[in-house]
């Protein structure tokens, strides 16, 4: 074998018969099965090669992490180890195996080879590629997508199309482009960022130098739905007033509330006397601040970011216009920080403002001591605070949802007469409940009634009976504007007869002769 | 005994953890089952009593049994136990079948002592009860530990898990030897009680393939020496390295396929074999996807009730299942991909 390029980890080699790596081999010509537990059968790459046995009793979680045999070194669960740990596994590859030994990492996701491949893995294979294909999924460029058109062999067009993918990958190695390819695979993919991430200090060190050159892109997130709810924020308010705002991190299940780790925060607190004077409000990435009602609200539920610990210039910055919009010191008395990365950041912040605030100073949050903390402090700063009772506060948590999520037109949900508490009993009246579909308040037909008439949206049908979704060719007009996903009302001889979700746009829906117009949530 | 294999002894030693605290008075469940007893189909009172527990688990354990979760290590005393007792036996009354579990062996003199296990015996023979199933660790198999001196008809059931000495040590640490336990069957039918043999289903580290294939021929090699045998998909039970593999996403709990597989294959055995799979249908337990869960545990449930037949059975994911056997023996560990036996429907998997 001979080496004709690197970059980081990475090793372009040349081996026997025209073959180079990164390589793929294919389970039905290039791999065979072990004979007996005992042993772990053989692997083609020009030559065929003993592997080593497979870790038979053996805890993952301790060294050595490679199986050896004479020319090849196996990374068994390389798909599912902790990306830190992998990362730490990755400096020591070749300790462990030395540089003449092929490193073989068996049965990974394709979207995860290009990673793998820049920390050193020089074999791969199509295990689960073939799972994938016996499921009718369609590899493409490393990303699969559902199969619509028929393709006659599945099998092949994947094994050929992941042939493909490993030559992208091989190729980008040779012309100093790997990282680049690392960065695209990495973009919406959680695991692989946060091995990228720990990986930097890693390839600081120990990675090639290449003088490539480096074509850089500040990866913003400017999605729309995500300013969309930042901008909103400022439309918000807290369920009452002087309450204590209670920072808190945020977690990887969503909405928060449902985690684990806000289920010990909820049980440690409500222990607390006046605990419901407390505000709790989710600091988090890329969407700043949180407020606990609006946990529901789109994509407040819906979004999963690598999570490093680590918070750069940009999200401080973003966090501290989070943080203007809140308008802490107009609605909150004192604050507690407890949100364990992100703690100095915000009670920095939060200082600024001039507001009395405590940091728990709590590296885990929800561990036994930093509840026991957390419940301490709870305890002190709520002292003095005046009683919040649970019809004042769902009042308040009400009128501050149906405000982010309505605006202007919100005020017949706030004069309603509220009960119920959050998360799903919270009801305005017999107006608006509380729905995970909708994400905040979903109106019924009399809130639909009354929406209508505050300048909500509607839609004119055609005079027939409305069963099941109104269909564009049944809208005569409509009044107001909407984006698809928004609640409308569907009027019908002049008569609120359903309310629902927009599937189309308002043009749309008069121009197009086919198709569903709304999705209907309520009949008459 | 046969040696230790040291990582896997580590790795059960820490993934145990102390028992929760449990009410002494109290059985740990207790319900009852349909069973076959003499080709009838008859009504079956299971408990199980709270013990101190298996004493191996106490030593090492085995890799994938939580049922220490449930066990009181200081012991439970004879008082406590006939406290247990008089609470179980309404489940009992009018039973033909009872089964006495504890989370360890019933014939161990240290965890129930031999006088409350006569006392009981006794009770339940005077019950009407035609016969009872207990458990065993071999090593308690001899007739002084279950010398009673009125008893139903005994069912000892010994978990071989496997007969390959390999799957033993690296898998299930569990230091039993093939001749030991060919010795023992043949000691507790000389006895006059019955054997009933539980083979383990995909034990950790094993591939869907390798562990259809060692729990086909365990059930050849045992089915001579046993009465009858039941197949025991390993389920994930909590504190345990099974568990641990589960998280770590190194091993899945086998398809029900595997199961009717395994059973397909014994068909022609000269005893029952059979499959009770526990937590089936869960993540946790034996499963297929989510269409399918019921109506093969039906057919399990009825197979095992004596109908014998498995055939015709079919589901879109058992062509998954097929993919997954041919190529599971190069996956060098047990597991699958997230969301492969649902056909990755639903949500974004890579």
């Amino acid at each position: 074998m001979e080496p004709i390029g690197h970059e980081g980890l990475g090793r372009l080699l040349k081996l026997e018969d025209n073959l180079q790596t990164p390589h793929v081999v294919f389970s039905h010509t290039d791999l065979e099965e072990p004979k007996d537990l005992e042993s772990g059968g053989s692997i083609k790459v020009g030559k065929t090669f003993d592997l080593p046995p497979s870790p038979l009793g053996l805890d993952s979680d301790k060294s050595p992490y490679l199986q050896l045999s004479e020319n090849i070194a196996v990374i068994d669960n390389a798909y599912s180890i902790q990306p830190k740990k992998l990362v730490k596994i990755a400096a020591d590859f070749r300790l462990e195996a030395g540089y003449s030994r092929l490193l073989y990492a068996p049965a990974v996701e394709p979207s995860h080879m290009p990673i793998l491949a820049y920390l050193g893995v020089d074999i791969f294979d199509d295990l689960n590629v073939e799972l994938r294909s016996s499921t009718g999924w369609v590899l493409e460029s490393g990303e699969w997508i559902k199969q619509n058109g028929q393709i006659d062999d599945l099998f092949s067009h994947n094994r050929a199309e992941l042939s493909r993918w490993i030559l992208r990958i091989r190729n980008a190695l040779s012309h100093g482009k790997l990282r680049e390819l690392v960065e695209m695979t990495s973009l919406h993919n959680p695991r692989v960022s946060q091995i990228l991430h720990h990986s930097v200090s890693l390839l600081m060190e120990k990675g090639a130098r290449v003088h490539s050159m480096i074509r850089s892109n500040d990866l913003s997130l400017n999605h729309p739905a995500i300013l969309d709810f930042q901008n909103r924020l400022s439309d918000y308010e807290p369920p009452a007033k002087n309450m204590v705002l209670l920072i808190l991190p945020c977690s990887a299940r969503k909405p928060y509330f449902k985690s684990s780790s806000h289920k010990r925060f909820f049980n440690a607190l409500r222990e607390v006397d006046n605990h419901l004077a407390l505000h709790v409000v989710s600091v988090t990435s890329p969407l700043g601040l949180v407020p606990r009602e609006l946990e529901f609200c789109y994509p407040a539920a819906h979004y999963d970011i690598a999570v490093t610990g680590k918070w750069n210039a940009s999200e401080i910055e973003m966090l501290k216009s989070q943080l203007a919009k809140l308008n802490p010191t107009k609605h909150y008395a004192k604050a507690i920080i407890h949100a364990g990365s992100s703690s100095e950041i915000m009670t920095e912040l939060v200082k600024e403002l001039g507001i009395d605030v405590v940091d728990t100073r709590v590296e885990k949050p929800s561990s036994f001591e930093g509840l026991e903390i957390l419940q301490n402090i709870a305890r002190m700063t709520l002292s003095d605070i005046p009683i919040l009772n649970t019809k004042d506060r769902a009042k308040g948590e009400a009128k501050g949802l149906a405000k982010f999520q309505y605006g202007d037109n919100a005020d017949f949900l706030v004069n309603s007469e509220i009960s119920g508490r959050m998360p799903y009993k919270l009801r305005c009246g017999d107006l608006a409940a509380m729905s995970p579909v909708v994400g905040g308040f979903g109106l019924t037909l009399k809130g639909g009634i009354e929406y209508s008439s505050q300048g909500g949206p509607v839609i004119a049908a055609e005079n027939f009976k409305l069963v099941g979704d109104l269909f564009a060719v049944g809208v005569k007009s409509y009044k107001g504007n909407w984006n698809i996903g928004d609640q409308v009302v569907i009027k019908q001889n002049d008569v609120v007869t359903a309310v629902g979700i927009a599937k189309m746009a308002p043009e749309e829906m008069i121009s197009m002769s086919r198709g569903v117009a709304v999705e209907v949530r309520h009949h008459a | 005994m046969p040696e230790a294999f040291v990582p896997l002894t580590d790795f059960v030693n820490e993934s145990k953890s102390i028992p929760n605290d449990h009410p002494l008075d109290k059985p740990v469940a207790k319900w009852t089952e349909e069973e076959v007893l003499n080709g009838e189909i008859v009504e079956a009172g299971v408990v199980i009593l709270r013990t101190r527990g298996c004493y191996w688990s106490i030593k090492e354990g085995c890799s994938m049994c939580g049922y220490f979760n449930d066990t009181v290590p200081g012991g439970v005393s004879d008082g406590m136990l006939r406290e247990q007792w008089k609470k179980v036996r309404p489940t009992l009354e009018g039973k033909k079948y009872a089964k006495i579990y504890t989370s360890g062996s019933f014939i161990d003199p240290t965890e129930v002592p031999f006088n409350f296990a006569d006392e009981v015996m006794s009770d339940m023979s005077d019950m009407g009860i035609e016969k009872v199933l207990i458990e065993s660790l071999p090593e308690f198999v001899n007739p002084k530990n279950f010398a009673y001196t009125n008893s139903p008809k005994l069912e000892i059931a010994i978990g071989l898990e496997s007969s390959n000495p390999i799957v033993l040590d690296k898998s299930v640490n569990k230091r039993l030897r093939w001749p030991h336990f060919v010795k023992i069957c043949k000691l507790a039918r000389d006895n006059g009680a019955e054997v009933k043999a539980y083979i383990l289903l995909k034990p950790p580290y094993l591939s869907e393939k390798e562990s259809i294939e060692d729990a086909v021929k365990s059930a050849i090699d045992a089915a001579p020496h046993v009465d009858k045998i039941s197949i025991n998909p390993v389920n994930v039970q909590k504190n345990t390295v099974v568990e641990k593999l589960w998280f770590r996403n190194e091993w899945t709990a086998p398809w029900l396929w595997s199961v009717v597989e395994v059973l397909k294959r014994c068909e022609d055995l000269p005893v029952r074999v059979y499959s009770d799979p526990t937590g089936g249908g869960t993540r946790r337990g034996a499963h297929n996807c989510q269409s399918c869960n019921k109506k093969i545990l039906d057919a399990l449930k009825n197979h095992r009730l004596g109908s014998r037949d498995l055939k015709g059975l079919y589901c879109d994911c058992r062509p998954r299942w097929d993919a997954l056997v041919k190529q599971s023996a190069l996956r060098r560990n047990g597991s699958e991909p997230h969301g492969y036996r649902s056909g990755f429907a639903g949500s974004r998997h890579f």
